[in-house]
């Protein structure tokens, strides 16, 4: 029953087996080939981290391995796929090999060609699709027969604008990379502005400091503490308006000495721990 | 910028669909005349399904009026879309040229902002220096 069952699942599966080198690729086949490779590569003097990416072809490899070496290029670049031709350069089909009617000037070749003719043929399809429908009803109220025609010139006026069209892409793509290049190079720029302002910020701050740091320099602990009694001093000057603040700082220049004094020992000990 | 191509190429496969909805329109809603004094619109039984479904003048002449705006207003567009193609003013050359020159400038471009973070980084340095001096001091 159950083999019935498989038999028919078989029969109507939607997609065909896997092709059956999908069994070569097993743990061990990938380790012996990899070191098939490398070994190739030892002997070649190749760089095998280096050429992972790249193609290395080894010659001679064992029947049961074979699958694990992807094919050579195709040596005419033409190959089948789906029994469609292909090739390896993708070359857009001109209007003439598709057997289709050119309507306008060939200008694929001119790679000085503005593409503003191009354009303005684009604009002269344009008009000439609606000029033509507008005649292909006409021709249709007063005589269906004669339609044909009319349908066949809109045919080719539509597949020469696609045409046209397809030929434009390599020159859009370009332009992409080009404004691309120049958001980067743009952003690029802001950041190193944006650098350079910071930068100069700093510095102007850092020359602050350095003036300020004319002043004696005192044995530590003692600067701490001059320097909280200075500006104790200082709010005592100023003090003559505020009270308050006054006690308030000269309360807390003594609390501060014996915490600078802390502080200080253990700036010093983190020091000699850098060096 | 976008992709304005297949844009494009929308749009004129678009104008290629109203041509159809323009014929399946007057072919649907067509009024029916006679030929001749001979002729005759035979009296179709109700429950034949209808080849022609008529519309009043009025309604049908509307229709036909929307319709061809539609078609024009499309066909406006797509010249709209083709003159702002990107870089029609450029040739192949230009654009090679253009990218090169780009190519250096995102170059020095970039040196200069490895200058810039160097000297950033040194001025860390320095300002990490004078901090400590500050907190020793």
């Amino acid at each position: 029953m159950d083999n019935l069952e498989e038999d028919s699942s078989k029969v109507t599966a939607l997609y065909p087996d896997p092709p059956p080198f999908w069994n070569a690729f097993t743990p061990e086949n990938i380790a012996r080939f990899d070191a098939l490779r490398q070994d190739f590569a030892d002997k070649h003097g190749l760089d095998a981290d280096a050429d992972t990416d790249t193609i290395v072809r080894i010659p001679d490899v064992p029947d049961d391995l074979i699958y694990l070496q992807p094919p050579a290029e195709p040596i005419d670049s033409k190959w089948r796929l789906f029994s469609e031709p292909q090739t390896l350069d993708e070359e857009l089909q001109s209007l003439e090999t598709a057997g289709i009617l050119r309507l306008g000037p060939t200008s694929e070749t001119d790679r000085d060609g503005r593409h503003v003719d191009r354009a303005f043929e684009l604009k002269r399809l344009a008009k000439s699709m609606l000029l033509n429908f507008l005649e292909l009803v006409g021709v249709m109220s007063q005589d269906p027969s004669h339609g044909l025609e009319k349908v066949q010139d809109l045919k080719t006026l539509f597949l020469n604008f696609h045409h046209i069209l397809n030929e434009y892409r390599p020159h859009q793509a370009r332009e992409q990379l080009i404004q691309l290049m120049q958001d980067q190079l743009d952003s690029k720029r802001a950041e190193t502005a944006a650098i350079r302002g910071v930068v100069d910020k700093a510095k102007r701050a850092l020359e602050g400091l350095g003036s300020m740091e004319m002043s004696p320099v005192e044995p530590i602990g003692a600067s701490a503490s001059s320097s909280t009694r200075s500006s104790g001093a200082a709010a005592a000057a100023n003090g003559v308006l505020a009270p308050h603040t006054l006690n308030g700082a000269a309360h807390d220049a003594k609390d501060e000495v014996p915490y600078w004094d802390r502080e200080s020992e253990g700036w010093a000990m983190v020091d000699t721990d850098f060096e | 910028m976008g992709d304005m191509l297949t844009q494009l190429q929308d749009s004129v496969d678009q104008l290629a669909d109203r041509f159809i909805a323009c014929f399946y329109y007057l072919e649907r809603h067509h009024d029916l005349e006679t030929f001749g004094p001979n002729d005759r619109i035979p009296d179709l039984k109700s429950e034949q399904p209808k080849e022609v479904d008529s519309l009043s003048p009025e309604v049908f002449q509307a229709g036909q009026l929307e319709l061809a705006r539609d078609l024009i207003v499309q066909e406006q567009q797509i010249e709209y879309i083709i003159s702002n193609l990107p870089g029609l003013e450029n040739s192949e050359r230009d654009q090679e040229q253009l990218i090169k020159e780009l190519e250096e400038e995102l170059k020095t471009a970039e040196a200069q902002r490895l200058e810039a973070v160097k000297e950033k980084d040194e001025v860390l340095l320095k300002l990490d220096q004078v901090l400590r001096g500050i907190r020793r001091n």
